[in-house]
């Protein structure tokens, strides 16, 4: 598989890690469309994170490119946004203080700043905590700070790492629902990393699935349910048959081969 | 304030007040119930008749006991906490600090005590020096610890955003040391008062509350040494009840769940655009 460079918001073109001498992620490339929503599921140890810190600039691939519209990015940081399954608020910093964070750690918070945080908080639901500190705040709440911590840092690409794992069922679902509606109103290009199959067919246009450790795509699959979507696209025949196909590839090799639940430290 | 919240007050302060007294009352009655003679432990009623009438001399040595205190706090808070940082940043003076640092405490304050008047005379020099050995170990531990506690996910985070090296240390790095520095701090404003007394029982000029107290032990004169004895606690009390107070002021984040203040103000400005 090779990725044309001229094409995509994001390209990932060819590239490959290793720590020393072992294989973390196998020769990988991909193309995210501008205002795209692509999930990656994967089998523990595959390498997600690891291509998430590539793509961040967290981390130099052994080989191959990042591109970010057409401009080489490769190895250096600042180009994405990026949200993991810890909200990591910090705890000293109200709400509206963390959503600035980016501007805080760059180029220092500004009015325009701030009034941009409230508007954020006002508009998805955080208007009256905007003073509180994270410790007065539920995990679904604080999940939402870190969103929109992540939408005020301005970058077209989000790259969101298991972000609702650590939420209950219920949460869980709401919380996609509304990232659904953020995506809808501001047209970032998402990418999602998930062990949650249903979460990944429900969010994407496209599932990408991995293959166990080098990790590769090893396969895509489009997922056609009309947007916007709601708790019905479910148990809709393409949502069964999407995941029916999923499945089928995450657990090819038979049971025990393949765990969905994997640890997200980059 | 308003009154409900001045009771809050009251009670709470109620409570320490009360076993303070509870103390000076089994005091007073097992003195008088063991007949103790005056000379071995005197009453508190004698200890506090004695603190007023020397009280005039009184006042000038705590003024001059707790100035010991407070600068050699202050020197060894500001010491510990900078050399932390320093620590932290470069591993060099990580590696050179380090065993000094250890060396400095394995060293009885009370054996270098007369070698350090020798080098800084008998005036407040080594008094201060003194307390800030004490005070500035578990300042450099305890900042370092808040230091090396931020989540390493949360650094990656800031590098993610490009996040300058100085906006990455003032806001992500620095509060993290917040609350175990006061911790350290706390211990500290206690153990001042041991350094002070020790320092001015080696360096008689500038007297002190601990010359005071030496001098009076010597006549037997058990009743100021006792008044004396609870001039110290007090200065190490009021200590204590500062940085407890700074600190509140210092991490509201542990305390309430929202910024109060912020919130006034901005209800005022949005009052303000209607």
């Amino acid at each position: 598989m090779s990725a044309d460079p001229s094409e995509g918001k994001l390209v990932i073109d060819g590239v490959r890690h290793a720590f020393d001498s072992t294989p973390a992620l196998g020769t990988t490339s991909l193309s995210v469309r501008d205002g795209e929503f692509v999930s990656i599921v994967g089998p523990s140890g595959c390498g997600k994170s690891t291509l998430f810190n590539i793509v961040s600039g967290l981390l130099v691939p052994t080989e191959g490119r990042v591109l970010i519209e057409g401009r080489d990015v490769t190895g250096s940081t600042g180009h994405v946004g990026y949200m993991l399954q810890k909200d990591l608020l910090v705890p000293w910093r109200t709400v509206e203080g963390n959503i600035v964070m980016g501007a805080a750690l760059t180029k220092g918070v500004g009015d325009a700043d701030r009034a941009e945080a409230r508007e954020l908080a006002d508009r998805y639901g955080l208007g009256e905590f905007i003073d509180h500190f994270p410790h007065a705040l539920s995990g679904g709440m604080r999940q939402r700070v870190a969103l929109m911590r992540t939408l005020a840092f301005h970058r077209d690409v989000m790259l969101l790492d298991e972000p609702f794992g650590a939420l209950d069922s219920q949460t869980r679902f709401s919380m996609q629902q509304w990232l659904l509606d953020v995506w809808a109103d501001l047209g970032r290009t998402i990418v999602f990393v998930t062990h949650d199959v249903d979460e990944a067919i429900f969010l994407a246009g496209r599932v990408l699935v991995m293959s166990p450790r080098p990790g590769r795509i090893a396969a895509t699959i489009p997922v056609a349910i009309a947007r916007p979507r709601s708790l019905e696209s479910l148990t809709t025949p393409e949502f069964v048959r999407a995941k029916r196909e999923i499945l089928g590839l995450l657990y090819a090799g038979g049971p025990g081969t393949a765990r969905p639940r994997e640890a997200t430290a980059p | 304030m308003s009154r409900r919240t001045w009771l809050r007050a009251t009670g709470r302060a109620a409570v320490p007040i009360g076993a303070v007294a509870l103390v000076f009352v089994v005091w007073g009655v097992l003195v008088r119930v063991l007949d103790v003679p005056r000379y071995v432990v005197p009453s508190p009623a004698a200890t506090l008749n004695t603190l007023r009438e020397d009280w005039p001399r009184l006042w000038g040595l705590t003024l001059t006991t707790t100035k010991e205190c407070v600068i050699g706090f202050v020197v060894g808070a500001a010491v510990g906490f900078f050399l932390a940082v320093a620590m932290a940043q470069i591993r060099t003076i990580q590696r050179i600090a380090y065993p000094i640092l250890i060396a400095s405490q394995a060293i009885p304050i009370v054996a270098i005590a007369a070698p350090l008047v020798l080098v800084l005379g008998f005036g407040l020099a080594p008094k201060i020096v003194i307390v800030a050995l004490i005070v500035f170990f578990p300042v450099v531990v305890n900042t370092l610890d808040g230091l090396n506690s931020v989540d390493r996910d949360l650094l990656n985070l800031a590098r993610v955003m490009d996040g300058r090296a100085l906006r990455v240390f003032l806001n992500i790095r620095l509060p993290a040391t917040f609350t175990p520095l006061f911790s350290a701090l706390k211990i500290g404003a206690t153990y001042t008062v041991t350094g002070a007394v020790l320092g001015e029982w080696t360096a008689t000029a500038g007297r002190g509350l601990g010359n005071y107290l030496l001098e009076q032990n010597a006549r037997l004169n058990t009743a100021a040494v006792y008044g004396a004895v609870l001039l110290l606690t007090a200065i190490g009390i009021a200590g204590f009840l500062l940085i407890s107070a700074l600190e509140r002021l210092a991490t509201p984040w542990r305390t309430r769940s929202t910024a109060r203040r912020v919130v006034r103000l901005r209800r005022r400005d949005t009052e303000g655009e209607r």
